[in-house]
């Protein structure tokens, strides 16, 4: 009869697969909750937890009893050792225990303490239970296994869970209708060759179905009471002995992986929240450099407009009072000749401010200000000579920004080459080329003088070649081609160009803003 | 062509009598230093000043001078406003922006707005006069960059407006000569055509850019101020 029975090895194919699915369900709850922020651990080991104890009854084994056993036979009690499992000897069985009352519906709580003594080994543990109608069990607040059939035996092994020391047993009991009970019998035998037997008595406590965490109390409440008892095992309306025990497969104590212990969980937080901090302290400083940005090209502008109104007028008022002041004087006389300097030189100051101003504008950061700039200047540089300005200039190019740095070097570079070319080429025309280069930009100055030998050292290059080192701080580069005879060509390059910092929706629907023209400040007083 | 030529009023004969100048002006020392000035200048009158561009549009149709001189900053009305709405009242008066510095941006909206030129406060009172004498002939400023600026705004219309403010053949040519740099003389000797005629067709193009974008102008400067003042 126990031949149909059969031993289980302890590891069995569904274990091992378990285990796999373990190890890639605590994987990936360590993605996951790298990846949310919002998980925190808790959510993480339920869900190891809920694929680290799959349902022992899926893996049961059923095993039949021939009917007419003698359950009483003291021989077969005999013969009954624990390591036999599905033993049809009862003997260790208590009694059927429920709650003072009985009805429908009602869920009762079991509670019942241990303790395997100390300075011994558990050699086998058995534990059965059913329960009319269903039942869940715990052992030190883990669930080992659940069921609802009372008319088959469920039994558990759990020797590897239990040590030395204190232990909790907790059921909960579910009736679903009319009579209900509950029964549990367990048998440990030690080392030391003592048994020790647990079995559903009255001296299990009824816990209070409000009580949230009662299996895994360890010490009972006073307020508990005792069960109830109902029958004895195989007597009442549970009369006929149990026909089937179902095998659970032997429990194995929870082996908590490394990653899913509570210390690496908050190692991983602490990481999890140092890289948070990490990130959140680099955004706000990209922020705050950001607005400092903003920041400096609101001052810019402020000075700019400063400048613009307030200095630029009264300069101009300065030289205006020049202009009047000569009216009234002979031409040629002393007085007239230095109110015409100082007018002069005002108008110079005025002109070099023009600069400072296109300089330090935000509004000029841009290609087409630039080009608009140095077109000007060549212009106005060479009206008082003999040379002709050319200008090849590529349309389209307000949209690319050139920030102050690049095209402050640029305008340098480009100013010494058109006054190298005003003062010694003897050119007739000069040509000023603007022209985008991908991301660069190439500003060519090209005259039809007598040209030179680049190979010879010349004094006047002395100047260029201050530029030329200015520009290559920036990142920019210079090429000079000229032969004797055949003019010159100056063309300065500098390779990328910041692409306009605003994003294109910025512009839309309005398309592109224009500069606003900066404004008078509230009248000045003239007294 | 001929129809341009009548609507240009008859240039003042600088021997027999002075050329009537307005002048709008907020500051009161820089209005009498101006008046003062332009009095001083030989064959020059300044007949009228005003305090703003509202008095502006009041006095001057009255007193119909031949040059206004116009600052560009004025309480409330600014001085761009003030141009389109005199224009709009008095076509064919000649209207010279001045501001302290030199801002194209500022320049091109008063030139679209239906000015007729500029002039940087800074200047010589002798180039002051050959420039107010050059307006009344007619003869528009046009650097090169006020030339490529004109080109990019006919161009950026050319899709919206009616034909006859598209640029003519001819006049795009003078304006891209222009924008490269080249001078009305050398531009004249290129086209094969006299250095009056180049001139004309630049008044004639200013005459379209006026009519075309003289509300836009005013519009375009009323929200930039609105932008600035935030």
């Amino acid at each position: 009869m126990c031949g149909v029975m059969q031993t289980r090895p302890n590891i069995c194919p569904w274990q091992v697969m378990s285990r796999r699915v373990r190890g890639i369900a605590s994987l990936l709850g360590l993605a996951s909750m790298l990846v949310m922020s919002g998980l925190g651990p808790s959510s993480v080991r339920g869900a190891v937890t809920n694929a680290a104890n799959p349902l022992p009854m899926l893996a049961n084994t059923t095993a039949s009893l021939t009917n007419g056993a003698a359950v009483d036979d003291p021989a077969e009690a005999a013969k009954d050792s624990l390591g036999e499992r599905g033993s049809y000897n009862f003997s260790d069985m208590g009694p059927w225990i429920w709650d003072t009352n009985t009805f429908d519906r009602q869920t009762v709580r079991f509670w019942k303490s241990f303790v395997i003594p100390s300075g011994t080994n558990v050699l086998r543990s058995r534990l059965r239970i059913t329960a009319d109608n269903e039942y869940i069990l715990y052992l030190d607040g883990r669930e080992l296994g659940r069921d609802a059939e009372w008319r088959h035996l469920y039994e558990y092994d759990i020797t590897a869970l239990l040590g030395p020391g204190p232990h909790v047993l907790a059921v909960e009991a579910y009736n679903s209708s009319r009579e209900a009970g509950f029964v549990l019998g367990m048998r440990v035998g030690l080392a030391s060759g003592q048994v020790i037997t647990i079995s559903s008595d009255t001296s299990w406590l009824i816990v209070p179905n409000d009580l949230s965490g009662w299996e895994k109390r360890v010490e009972p409440d006073d307020s508990w009471r005792p069960a109830t008892f109902m029958a004895k095992f195989g007597e009442g309306p549970w009369g006929v002995n149990q026909e089937y025990i179902d095998l659970v497969p032997p429990l194995e104590p929870v082996i908590i992986p490394f990653w899913q212990t509570s210390w690496f969980e908050i190692l991983l937080l602490v990481i999890f929240g140092g890289v948070c901090l990490v990130s959140f302290s680099l955004a706000t400083q990209v922020l705050l450099h950001q607005k400092e940005q903003a920041l400096l090209q609101r001052e810019r502008a402020r000075i700019a407009r400063d400048i613009h109104d307030d200095l630029g007028t009264r300069v101009t008022q300065l030289v205006l009072q020049g202009e009047v002041a000569q009216t009234g004087l002979p031409a040629g006389s002393k007085t007239h000749g230095q109110l015409e300097r100082i007018s002069e030189e005002a108008r110079e100051t005025l002109q070099a401010m023009d600069e400072i101003l296109w300089a330090i504008n935000p509004r000029r950061d841009n290609l087409h200000e630039f080009a608009t700039f140095v077109c000007g200047h060549a212009k106005t540089f060479l009206r008082s000579t003999a040379i002709q300005c050319l200008l090849d200039v590529e349309p389209a190019m307000s949209a690319v920004a050139f920030d102050l740095p690049f095209r402050r070097s640029l305008l340098l570079a480009v100013k010494e080459a058109i006054n190298n070319a005003a003062k010694h080429s003897g050119a007739t025309e000069l040509l000023l080329q603007i022209r985008r280069q991908g991301h660069g930009i190439t500003v060519a100055v090209q005259d039809n003088g007598r040209g030179f030998d680049p190979a010879q050292p010349r004094a006047e290059r002395n100047g260029l070649d201050n530029m030329i080192q200015r520009l290559n701080e920036v990142g920019g580069s210079c090429r000079i081609t000229s032969q004797p005879g055949r003019g010159c060509r100056v063309e300065f390059h500098i390779p990328v160009i910041q692409m306009r910092r605003r994003p294109w929706w910025a512009h839309w629907p309005f398309g592109r803003q224009l500069n606003p023209p900066p404004q008078r400040p509230p009248a000045t007083s003239q007294n | 062509m001929n129809k341009t030529a009548k609507t240009t009023p008859p240039v003042k004969a600088a021997a027999s009598a002075p050329l009537k100048i307005a002048l709008v002006e907020d500051q009161p020392k820089v209005r009498e230093d101006w008046s003062q000035l332009i009095n001083s200048l030989p064959d020059l009158a300044c007949i009228c000043t005003c305090k703003t561009g509202e008095e502006a549009i009041r006095v001057i149709p009255e007193v119909q001078p031949d040059v206004v001189l116009m600052d560009i900053f004025l309480p409330r009305m600014s001085g761009i406003e003030c141009v389109s709405r005199l224009k709009a009242l008095m076509p064919q008066l000649r209207i010279i922006i001045l501001t302290a510095m030199n801002d194209e941006e500022l320049v091109f909206m008063a030139l679209e707005a239906g000015a007729d030129g500029y002039l940087l406060k800074r200047t010589k009172p002798a180039d002051l006069r050959a420039a107010l004498l050059d307006v009344l002939n007619g003869g528009a400023p046009m650097t090169s960059e006020i030339a490529r600026r004109v080109v990019e705004s006919f161009r950026l219309k050319a899709r919206t407006r009616d034909e006859s403010l598209h640029l003519s053949v001819r006049e795009e040519q003078i304006l891209l000569l222009l924008s490269k740099g080249y001078a009305n003389k050398i531009i004249a000797d290129r086209l094969e055509i006299s250095v009056d005629t180049v001139c004309h067709h630049l008044k004639h193009v200013f005459e379209k850019l006026h009519v075309s974008s003289r509300t836009e102008a005013v519009v375009r400067y009323m929200a930039s101020k609105a932008t600035l003042s935030q």
